[in-house]
């Protein structure tokens, strides 16, 4: 089983988390069209490459972005939402 | 330490462990503990004594609890004289006798040990503080002793739990036998000793599940009662 | 004729403990450390099995886990290998795949109809004519398939266990055992798992009658055993590799999930058989196998063999075999080139016959065995045997080496590229992922100091990768012969030239699976089922793709291998089903509902009281029992699932504003608000009840399966929002009851002193106060009847007030109802539930909860794909309707469709019969047509018949 790296938690099996979709910036829905607020909601690029998603840890209820490239299941980073780069933590390797 | 009448009828007027419904049989000696009705035997002294250096099983869910969280937590409690964990996902003790669990950043659960009044003394404070934030616990509550505890870990978490891996105040948030549960290691009445805290309304699931497991390994359910003097 | 040698260095058996057992009725002894095939073979049985396909006879093959055409039965276990389960004392043992024993198998006379079933036969032959498949059908299904299923089979718990480590050892071998100490020496934790029931792997029984050989192990042995960081895990295998080193060991007990740090994969080689007319005969084995039996089991293969090879080892071979005592009548060598080798075995009195093959071997009278080797000049050019000069060799056994397919299954499944390396005529890893290693045999190194060496290179790298510092240590590839034939089969006019033992596939079922057009390696595979046996191809697949190339004319390179997917063997489903946890939550009331005969549901991860029958009584009379008493007088029923969550702060207004559809700015301290969810779509997720009880102090009450979900959801957009404000999940920390029905209020103001009437009450209100002793917070709600109050509190102290309410009511007929019955009362009110009376879909136009949208806040999850909705058309909507008065037709279901001729307008989403309106009633979705008061339509029923609804007002109390 895969492991990830909670920013709070440390390392993880992948039993202990729960995917939260692709994290992706929202149109302004002031001033979008209806076609591109539709685009937003219903399209997904299946398209495989590096994504930003979001993992929830399960034990800990901690909500976090993890940087994964699809095509490799490779993760990069995870970090808080909250938190600015300079504290974002590395996931080990 | 008040002894109740030996059955197993349900007592609607008395609090009872999360654990209990799980803990019937004919030998199962119960008491009110901190206002909780808990079982304190469940064989003969000599037998609990066989069980617990094998792998010991004891429903502490009766010990008092308080639970804090927010941006000011940790703040409010040294404001109120209370020892914390310095980093986050530790614990300490606090005056001797209470546990202090920091999960994550600004959570904290603070357990009453034998003795303990900390969280009496935090429960009459009713004054509501900016960034602090009341968390009601309700956990179900358990010891596992014995040289055996690691292999019901083995079959019950993934995670690395031998000392080596889980460090002396290390708590740690994670799933055992497939539910969130907080893990410590701990040193009790100098008997090193692993703890384990779950959602109340698990208590009985977990209950039963670390029975079946440590009876197979030559364990079994312990009584609070060995570990009150 | 007992083949038991005296006791040779090393062997695994204990000679001082004799076994008695029996094998198809009749009896044999062993010796403890006996496989079943040991001692059988021992004893002089050489009809060990019969093959799947055409029943033919067989006898030892590998002696290595693949032997797959011996499955036995204890009557218990079925399919065991007999070549590696040990004998025990008292096993009553018969082959499976037999009809009458596997002496005198009555479908042995399948093998002399095989030309009739070709490859591939069935997938053409059945189907026409169609009338005939039911008959067919029946006789297919009792030939495929190996062994009965007892069904009487005792409960015996598998555990599956987790253990952690640095370094992962896979393969107790030579390489294997120098790597582990190589690594901990280094101070790691060290795992090493091997499947044989002992270590030491090739050095065990390659020893080409060299007896220093045995010391050699011995000497490792002890080496591995002075570290005690490393741990040995012998009769169990590595059954894939999962992600991040995560790799499963079977065991008999159990599996134990091993996570490693770091992979060493030093798991050898199956050897592989070289392909000619009837090399399956009992007697005619691997070389390896022969050894075996020999150095771990104490056992003569035969007594008077050939050795046919293809490579330097079977010169090896035959000096154990001669070691062993068995005369060797030739060693007939493929190659035209004479071996090194060749020399040592001439000198012990052995003829050599280079550039010879095995034309074919000659089975005895009554088929059990071999009597002799007819062989002859062999093209290695064309692959032919030139058969002018024939020679027959008398002989009563045949040892095979031709060479060897790597062990490679995990690196496979970890992701490594292969390539074809020429030297080894092997593929070997040429691209391996972080963190695993490869070395020996699986790596193409076959000398055994290469070996060694390979080994400590691997383990270096393994050092290094884990940040430790270690010497850079180089791994000289394979020079000389090829360890391994690049062509070892022998075409045979007549067949029976074997490549896959497990399905009896010869090379002329490759020839016309070509020619039929599955010329592919993954179409050949499936088309002839080469490796879809037990052995999984372990001995057939590399045969498989060099026949292929072949015949496209490519190189091996080219042709690929087929993909290797966990399990590596065949595991039993008791080992992965394990223990089995099933994990559930129960209120503090769940013993008072089961002393008081609940029949309990499984809601989410919750196990509620559904309804509480009396003797006799049924679940319809029963529900509508305790609904009646909600309608007439007072009813309560156990909440405390549903989810509760507190919004602390000063920002709690403004998150539930951003959260759910209404107003929660002006909402006034003390009363309530309904609550929905969306998504970003539009879509409802969920709905509740917002109770404010302070300015930064929101109490809110969400429905039971989906609590966990919404709960999640708040503290993901908390982490977008970043407001001031806590939130904490309360749901398992407070229980709530509901008490419903005309007296609720009269029963619940003897417990409290709150002023409880209308007035200062009101619906849609909270209150904090005291009942029965214990603090509640009460809030008034008109889900299942127009006077209703729910009563958080405190989990362990719910059944305290459980009881007096029900003391309480006792006079007015108060009973408990379940959450089957709060389905119907909900009904009667007409209220929409999400998740029942929605789907994955549904809008809250949809369902006429307009009401519930402040479409003109700044934002809110989900409104602007509500604006988007809102301008187009409606397509579905949800009504209410009855069914006529005194319905006795077939009850329409849930999903029941709305049906207009063959139209579908819409469908059922709950539907029940009410015994306080006498109607049935229900919900459903129709076209906006169809949703007018008194409108009609019609409800298709299960068994076909149509039953026509009118829509009607809500609540269906008040019609």
């Amino acid at each position: 089983m895969k492991l990830l790296t909670c920013p709070m938690n440390g390392s993880r099996p992948l039993s202990e988390f729960i995917f939260g979709g692709e994290y992706r910036d929202a149109p302004d829905q002031k001033t979008c069209s209806d076609s591109e607020w539709a685009a937003y909601v219903h399209n997904r690029s299946g398209a495989p490459g590096d994504k930003k998603e979001w993992w929830y840890h399960s034990p800990s209820g901690t909500w976090f972005i993890a940087e994964r490239n699809t095509l490799s299941d490779k993760v990069s980073r995870t970090y808080l939402l909250s938190a600015n780069t300079n504290s974002t933590q590395e996931q080990a390797k | 330490m008040q002894a109740l009448t030996p059955n197993n009828a349900v007592k609607l007027d008395a609090k009872i462990s999360p654990a209990a419904p799980a803990q019937s049989g004919a030998s199962v000696q119960w008491a009110v503990v901190n206002d909780m009705q808990i079982a304190t035997a469940f064989a003969s002294a000599e037998v609990e004594q066989a069980r617990k250096k094998v792998l010991g099983v004891t429903d502490v869910s009766c010990f008092p609890r308080y639970g804090f969280k927010g941006p000011q937590a940790a703040q409010w409690a040294a404001d109120h004289e209370l020892a914390i964990p310095s980093s986050p996902n530790s614990w300490t003790l606090s005056d001797q006798k209470s546990l202090v669990l920091r999960l994550g950043g600004s959570e904290f659960v603070l357990e009453d040990q034998m003795g303990g009044v900390a969280c009496e003394k935090l429960s009459s404070i009713s004054a509501r503080v900016a960034g602090v934030y009341k968390v009601p616990r309700a956990d179900a509550a358990f010891i596992l002793s014995g040289s055996a505890v690691l292999n019901l870990f083995a079959e019950l978490c993934s995670l690395d739990l031998r000392p080596s891996a889980l460090l002396a105040n290390d708590v740690i948030m994670t799933q055992v036998a497939g539910i969130s549960a907080i893990v410590i290691r701990q040193t009790h009445n100098g008997e090193p000793v692993y703890r384990i805290w779950c959602d109340g309304t698990y208590g009985a699931y977990m209950w039963e599940t670390l029975i079946e497991i440590a009876v197979e390994l030559g364990g079994g359910a312990v009584g609070l009662a060995s570990y009150q003097h | 004729m007992s083949l038991r040698t005296t006791k040779q260095n090393g062997e695994w058996l204990d000679r001082t403990k004799k076994i008695n057992f029996t094998f198809e009725g009749e009896a044999f002894t062993a010796f403890e450390g006996d496989t079943i095939s040991s001692a059988l073979w021992a004893a002089g049985q050489k009809v060990l099995g019969r093959s799947f396909k055409y029943h033919r006879a067989r006898g030892v093959l590998s002696l290595a886990n693949h032997d797959v055409n011996i499955l036995v039965t204890d009557g218990i276990d079925t399919n065991m290998r007999a070549d590696v389960v040990l004998v025990k004392d008292g096993m009553v043992l018969n082959a499976v795949n037999t009809i009458g024993g596997v002496k005198k198998d009555k479908n042995s006379y399948i093998d002399s109809i095989s030309p009739l079933l070709p490859v591939g036969f069935y997938y053409k032959a059945f189907h026409t004519p169609r009338r005939f498949f039911p008959f067919w059908e029946k006789v297919i299904r009792k030939a495929a398939g190996l062994g009965i299923v007892n069904f009487d089979y005792p409960r015996i718990l598998k555990r599956k266990l987790h253990t952690h480590c640095d370094v992962l050892v896979i393969g107790a071998g030579p390489t294997g055992l120098t790597a582990a100490c190589v690594a901990a020496e280094a101070g790691l934790e060290v795992t090493i798992v091997d499947e044989n029931q002992q270590a030491g792997g090739s050095l065990g029984y390659d020893r080409s009658g060299n007896v220093a050989m045995a010391s050699q192990l011995t000497d490792l042995l002890a080496k591995v055993a002075g570290y005690s960081n490393i741990t040995m895990i012998t009769g169990a295998y590595a059954a894939g590799y999962y992600p991040d080193h995560l790799i499963p060991i079977v065991a008999a007990n159990g599996i134990t999930k091993v996570r490693a740090k770091t992979v060493i994969v030093a798991s050898g080689a199956f050897e592989q058989p070289p392909v000619f007319r009837y090399n399956d005969l009992p007697g005619v084995m691997l070389g390896s196998a022969a050894q075996r039996l020999i150095y771990r089991y104490g056992v003569k293969p035969f007594n008077n063999g050939v050795v046919v090879t293809a490579n330097d080892y079977g010169y090896r071979v035959a000096l154990d075999l001669l070691a062993a005592g068995t005369k060797v009548v030739a060693v007939v060598d493929l190659r035209a080139e004479a071996s090194p080798m060749a020399a040592e075995v001439t000198k012990r009195g052995v003829k050599v016959y280079p550039g010879h093959c095995v034309y074919e071997a000659l089975a005895s009278s009554d088929k059990s065995g071999v009597r002799g080797a007819i062989i002859c000049a062999y093209d290695e050019q064309k692959n032919v045997a030139i058969t002018a000069k024939k020679i027959t060799l008398e002989c009563d056994g045949i040892a095979m080496s031709a060479g060897w397919a790597p062990a490679g299954a995990l690196l496979y499944q970890a992701g490594t590229a292969m390539q074809f390396d020429y030297a080894v005529q092997q593929f070997v890893p040429s691209r391996i992922p972080d963190g695993i290693f490869a070395a020996g045999k699986v790596n193409g190194i076959f000398e055994l100091e290469q070996r060694i060496n390979d080994a400590k290179r691997a383990a270096n790298e393994a050092l290094r990768y884990l940040g430790l510092s270690a010497p850079e240590v180089v791994t000289e590839r394979h020079v000389g012969a090829s360890p391994s034939h690049a062509y070892p089969m022998v075409p045979h006019d007549k067949g029976k030239n074997f490549v896959d033992f497990d399905e009896d596939i010869q090379i002329k079922d490759f020839v016309n699976a070509a020619k039929e057009g599955f010329d592919n390696i993954e179409l050949m595979k499936r088309f002839t089922t080469v490796g879809m046996g037990p052995s999984q191809g372990k001995h057939s697949n590399m045969n498989a793709i060099r026949i292929l190339a072949k015949i496209r004319n490519l190189p091996v390179e080219k042709i690929g291998t087929t993909t290797s997917r966990p399990f590596f063997h065949p595991t039993p489903i008791g080992h992965l089903g394990g223990r089995g946890f099933h994990s559930h939550r129960l209120t503090s009331l769940h013993q008072w509902h089961a002393e008081h005969g609940a029949v309990f549901t499984d809601i989410g991860a919750w196990k509620r009281a559904a309804y509480y029958p009396t003797v006799g009584q049924t679940k319809e009379d029963a529900i509508q029992t305790e609904a009646m008493a909600v309608r007439q007088t007072a009813g309560i029923i156990d909440g405390s699932s549903f989810g509760k969550i507190e919004v602390h702060g000063p920002d709690a207004a403004e998150f539930l504003e951003r959260f759910f559809t209404g107003v929660y700015a002006t909402q006034k301290v003390g009363s309530c608000r309904y609550v929905m969810l969306l998504d970003e779509s539009g879509v409802i997720v969920d709905d509740g009840i917002a109770s404010r009880l302070a300015d930064d102090l929101f109490y809110l009450s969400v429905g039971t399966s989906n609590a966990a979900a919404v709960y999640r959801e708040m503290q993901r957009s908390q982490q977008m929002w970043q407001l001031d404000l806590g939130l904490v999940n309360v749901t398992g920390a407070f229980g709530a009851i509901n008490i419903a029905g005309p007296a609720a209020r009269e029963i619940l103001a003897t417990l409290t002193d709150l002023d409880l009437s209308y007035e200062s009450f009101p619906i849609s209100s909270v209150r904090e106060s005291i009942v029965a002793g214990v603090e509640a917070r009460l809030i008034r709600v008109a889900f299942v009847s127009d006077v209703g109050y729910e009563l958080h509190i405190p989990m362990v102290q719910v059944p305290q007030v459980w009881q007096a309410l029900l003391d309480a009511g006792k006079k007015h007929g108060i009973r408990p109802f379940g959450s089957d019955t709060q389905r119907l009362l909900r009904l009667e009110m007409g209220h929409a539930m999400p998740g029942v009376d929605t789907d994955g879909l549904t809008n809250p136009f949809e369902i006429g909860a307009e009401w519930a949208l402040k479409m003109s806040k700044s934002y809110f999850i989900g409104q602007r794909s509500l604006q988007i909705l809102a301008k187009k058309p409606l397509r579905k909507r949800l009504v209410a309707f009855a069914l006529a008065e005194n319905f006795k037709g077939e009850m329409p279901m849930d999903c029941n469709l709305v049906l207009e001729g063959r139209e579908i307008l819409g469908r059922v989403t709950s539907i029940g019969y009410s015994k306080f309106i006498d109607r049935c009633i229900g919900l459903a979705f129709v076209t906006p047509a169809k949703t007018a008061i008194g409108a009609q339509f019609q409800i298709r029923t299960d068994n076909g018949s149509s039953v026509t609804a009118t829509v009607v007002k809500t609540p269906f109390l008040k019609n």
